[in-house]
């Protein structure tokens, strides 16, 4: 990493669902939740801050929005103030560039924030705004979002390497059971046995209910600053010690393998790189599980198992808390649904607080040394990865 | 400049206004006429039930979706190509819920991606002919073109047995 060193300090979130909120409303929400979680910030001290924030030119009528979240969470930004765009991962880009930006010397203490409110009076609107995700001139006309796209990756690792429903409940399971023990996931209150998740409506075949992430409203923001003031925020900062990122096309005619994550292999190796680490020193993951064979084809991408062998890799248990890597303790965006800005910032939070050794029992890893967040975006045509490292006294 | 089509009726300019339907801006079909797209022969072909894209005349090869530049050498003088109307499906699904706005009343509907038979393209698109629960992946299928229903045309496979 070059620069300066930069750490993540601490974060708050909305309650992620179905809010009777609206999208401003929800900037102010998680502005409160802020400056309550993090009593040593002072709104003078963020001298930027950093908007992702996906569709709310379609989901809320707003451009211009990173003034207006300024305004909402009383912060007067003087140094660097924009959104990031990046469809499901616009949050993890606020990050990235809140960490640029700090690492360049641009910036000393920067929130980035995430923002989205998806549901709407009529969701065919709110469809329809997935769907411009996606090339929406040339995929768009036939009824291109994500189900189906990701549905086509599922049936397509179903063929080649024998991948099952039960497999990919399996995945659902674990990540809606970690949203058990987290009171902003959307389905905090829901239980998802398998054999329940094998009998919910298919929504794209092969894809059933369960294996598909919510649209969600919510917020979430965290804090980054430069490494001399890190220790004015927290005891345990999480320094970034890697990034990666990696694009391959945009129109699903140019997608090649839809079940060989090539992009993310790319990002992952970049950021693995860059932290000086490889797969196996990570101690958890937050990987982007959009739908349940997105996990599954991470596992493969992330490099803990073979080509093909996720699906195994999910019903062996083998990312779950005590296998071999614990991805998605925070419950996924399956279990805590996906309000596409918010999710990359709720996902740095998770890691922040597992640091902290803040999180319930029944989800904190031990002693947490490394972890990793990844996020896709669109049709898993980019990938963005960032590696923490706890704070070891420096 | 790409050469426009030879031949072919004369299409309208714009969609012409439609008293109710879906807002332009949540309208996923393109603009086709000459005062709003460089891409007006490939709309054009469309209309003789022709699908085509535009090839790279240094290079030889062929992009979708259709272009004005070419992205590995970024000459703008590009050629039109006819594509073959006949493909196998590669991968394919539906949506059974969840559709776009002015998409709800044709749900459910089938969707994939075709392998084009001797060109190196995989096309997404929509599905006509059976049920989605009666499809096979590599089963045979070919092009198709339509009226979206307010003059502009569009693309879709239809299964053949």
């Amino acid at each position: 990493m070059i620069g300066r060193r930069v750490a993540l300090v601490g974060g708050a979130s909305t309650p992620f669902g179905v809010r009777p909120t609206t999208w401003t409303e929800l900037a102010q929400e998680v502005g409160a939740a802020l400056f309550r979680a993090m009593p040593e910030l002072r709104a003078e001290d963020v001298d930027s801050l950093f908007v992702g924030a996906a569709e709310p030119e379609r989901f809320a009528f707003q451009s211009h929005v990173a003034p207006l979240v300024a305004e909402q969470m009383g912060l007067q930004p003087r140094r660097i103030l924009q959104r990031t765009e990046l469809a499901c991962a616009s949050g993890q880009s606020a990050i990235r560039s809140a960490y640029a930006a700090i690492a360049a010397g641009l910036s000393d203490v920067a929130v980035a924030v995430g923002v989205e409110k998806m549901n709407l009076p009529d969701m065919a609107e709110a469809n329809s705004a997935m769907g411009c995700v996606l090339d929406r001139a040339w995929d768009g006309p036939h009824g291109a979002t994500a189900p189906p796209f990701f549905a086509m990756v599922a049936q397509r690792h179903m063929l080649e390497y024998g991948t099952t429903e039960e497999q990919l409940a399996a995945v659902s399971e674990k990540n809606h059971r970690f949203a058990n023990s987290n009171p902003n996931a959307q389905f905090y209150a829901k239980t998802f046995a398998r054999d329940k998740l094998l009998r919910l409506p298919v929504v794209a075949p092969p894809l059933r209910l369960g294996d598909c992430s919510s649209m969600t409203d919510g917020a979430a923001a965290v804090v980054l600053v430069a490494e001399d003031l890190a220790r004015k925020y927290t005891a345990t900062p999480g320094w970034v010690r890697g990034t990666g990122q990696y694009s391959d096309f945009h129109n699903l005619a140019n997608a090649g393998s839809l079940t060989d994550w090539v992009g993310m292999k790319h990002a992952v190796r970049e950021a693995l790189r860059s932290a000086k680490i490889e797969t196996a020193d990570l101690d958890l993951a937050e990987l982007h599980d959009c739908f349940t064979i997105s996990e599954i084809i991470e596992y493969e991408a992330l490099g803990l198992c073979g080509p093909g062998e996720g699906g195994r890799f999910a019903a062996d248990g083998r990312g779950e808390l005590g296998g071999d890597l614990a991805v998605n303790t925070r419950g996924g965006l399956l279990g805590c649904g996906h309000p596409l800005g918010a999710t990359g910032i709720s996902q740095a939070l998770e890691v922040y607080q597992q640091f902290a050794g803040t999180v319930p029992p029944v989800r904190q890893v031990s002693s947490p040394e490394w972890a990793l967040v990844h996020n896709l975006s669109g049709s898993a045509n980019v990938h963005s990865v960032m590696v923490y490292q706890r704070g070891q006294g420096s | 400049m790409i050469p426009a089509a030879e031949t072919g009726p004369a299409p309208v300019s714009s969609p012409p206004k439609k008293e109710r339907g879906t807002p332009f801006l949540l309208d996923f079909v393109p603009l086709e006429g000459e005062k709003e797209t460089r891409l007006k022969p490939f709309f054009d072909r469309l209309r003789e039930g022709r699908l085509s894209t535009t090839k790279c005349p240094r290079d030889g090869r062929i992009d979708w979706p259709p272009r004005v530049t070419c992205p590995r050498c970024h000459t703008e003088s590009l050629e039109w190509i006819d594509l073959p109307d006949q493909g196998r499906l590669y991968a394919f699904s539906a949506v059974l819920g969840g559709a776009p706005l002015g998409m709800e009343s044709e749900v459910p509907f089938a969707v994939g991606l075709v392998d084009l038979d001797g060109a190196p393209l995989r096309l997404y698109g929509r599905i006509e002919g059976r049920p989605w629960n009666e499809l096979a992946v590599g089963e045979p299928v070919r092009v198709e073109t339509y009226d979206v229903g307010d003059g502009r045309f569009f693309y879709r496979f239809r299964t053949v047995r």
